[in-house]
C-alpha cells in the first residue's frame, strides 16, 4: 500500500467511525471544507503514527498547514523520507 | 472499549522512582496494571518494589524536562510495553522561595517541568489512547493550587494550571472514551516536603479535620481508583486526598 492509499484509507476509515460523511477523498479535497473535524485529524495523526512511525507535525517545523489531502500526502511522504535519510 | 484486560493494561507513571509516585506504581500494579515507571533514575526503592511486583513494574529513564526526548520515550515505551491505557502525571518540581527572589531562571524551570513537559508528554501518549477508543490521564494537583501557600506561588500556579488543562482535556477526549482527571493531595510526607521542619507539618497536620498527614499511598489509592473502570463515569474532576485540610 502506498503512502497515499494509507492516509486516504486512514481518512475513510475515522470519517467512518466518526460519522462523518465525506465526499471523495482526492487529492484536492480541501480538508476545512468537509466534516472531518480536529478530532478526527488528531486521530489520523496518532493512527499513521503507529503505521509510518512518523509524526510530521512534532517531528518538523511545519510552516504550512497542510490544506488539501494531496498536501498532507506530500507532508507525510517528507517526513518518512527524511526518517529514512 | 480497549480489548484489552484490565489486569494488562499498560499505565505510565512520571516520577515514578520515589515518594508519591513510587506509592502509585506500587498501588497500580497491586491492581494487576503493567507500570512504566519514567525517572532521570531508578532508586533502591523502585527497584526494591518492581522486585516485589514480579516484572509489573519496569523502568524507563528520562529527563522530562528534555521535551525533545519525550517523543522518543513515548515511541520506545509503546514498542518494549505496548500501547499505553494510562498516563499518572506525577513528576514536579516543589521549589519553594518568595517570588521576590526567586531567580526568572527558577521561576521558568518549575513551570517546564511542572506545566510543560506533562502537557507534552500527554499529547505524545494520550494520542494512542484516543485511536484505541479508551484510556485514562491522572494529573497530579495539589491543594495548594485552591489554597496558596507562603513561599510557594510558582508551584501553586503550575498545580492550578493542571486541572485547568485536566478539565478542558476531558471535554476534548471524553467522546473518545479516554477519561482526565486531577488529585489534589494536601501535605504528603516525602522528599518535596522534607525542607518544611517538623513544626510546620505538625501544625498542618493539626489543623485538618483528621487530625493527620496524608501519606503517599492515600493519594496512590486515589489515582488507582480514577485509573480503574470503576472511575468510568468520573472525568473532568479534582479529587482531594487531604485529610481534611481543606474542608
Amino acid at each position: 500500500m502506498t503512502l497515499r492509499h494509507t492516509i486516504v484509507d486512514a481518512i475513510e476509515t475515522i470519517a467512518r467511525e466518526q460519522d462523518k460523511p465525506m465526499p471523495p477523498v482526492t487529492d484536492d479535497l480541501v480538508m476545512v471544507d468537509t466534516e472531518f473535524d480536529s478530532l478526527c485529524f488528531a486521530l489520523l495523526v496518532a493512527r499513521m503514527e503507529d503505521m509510518t512511525g512518523v509524526d510530521p507535525f512534532s517531528d518538523m517545523e511545519v510552516a504550512d498547514l497542510p490544506v488539501t489531502v494531496g498536501d498532507l500526502v506530500a507532508l507525510y511522504d517528507r517526513a518518512v523520507q527524511k526518517r529514512a535519510a | 472499549m480497549s480489548e484489552t484486560p484490565a489486569r494488562d493494561r499498560v499505565v505510565v507513571v512520571t516520577g515514578g522512582s520515589r515518594g508519591i509516585g513510587l506509592a502509585i506504581a506500587e498501588a497500580l500494579a497491586a491492581d494487576g496494571h503493567r507500570v512504566v515507571a519514567v525517572a532521570r533514575r531508578s532508586s533502591e526503592a523502585l527497584e526494591a518494589a518492581a522486585g516485589k511486583a514480579e516484572g509489573r513494574i519496569r523502568f524507563e529513564p528520562c529527563d522530562l524536562a528534555e521535551l525533545d526526548a519525550l517523543q522518543p520515550l513515548a515511541q520506545k515505551i509503546r514498542a518494549a510495553h505496548g500501547p499505553v491505557y494510562g498516563l499518572v502525571n506525577n513528576a514536579a518540581l516543589g521549589t519553594p522561595g518568595l517570588l521576590a527572589t526567586m531567580p526568572a531562571t527558577e521561576i521558568a524551570r518549575l513551570v517546564h517541568l511542572n506545566t510543560v513537559a506533562p502537557m507534552v508528554l500527554t499529547k505524545l501518549l494520550v494520542r494512542g489512547m484516543m485511536a484505541k477508543g479508551a484510556g485514562r490521564v491522572v494529573n497530579v494537583s495539589s491543594i495548594i493550587a485552591f489554597t496558596g501557600y507562603n513561599a510557594l506561588s510558582v508551584y501553586a500556579a503550575t498545580k492550578a494550571s493542571m486541572i485547568g488543562f485536566t478539565r478542558s482535556l476531558a471535554r476534548e477526549v471524553g467522546k473518545l472514551g479516554v477519561t482526565v482527571n486531577a488529585v489534589a493531595p494536601g501535605f504528603v510526607e516525602t522528599a518535596l516536603t522534607e525542607g518544611m521542619g517538623a513544626d510546620d507539618l505538625a501544625k498542618i497536620a493539626g489543623r485538618s479535620a483528621l487530625r493527620r498527614l496524608v501519606e503517599p499511598r492515600d493519594v496512590a489509592d486515589a489515582v488507582a481508583f480514577l485509573v480503574s473502570d470503576r472511575a468510568r463515569n468520573v472525568t473532568g474532576t479534582v479529587l482531594t486526598v487531604d485529610a481534611g485540610s481543606t474542608a
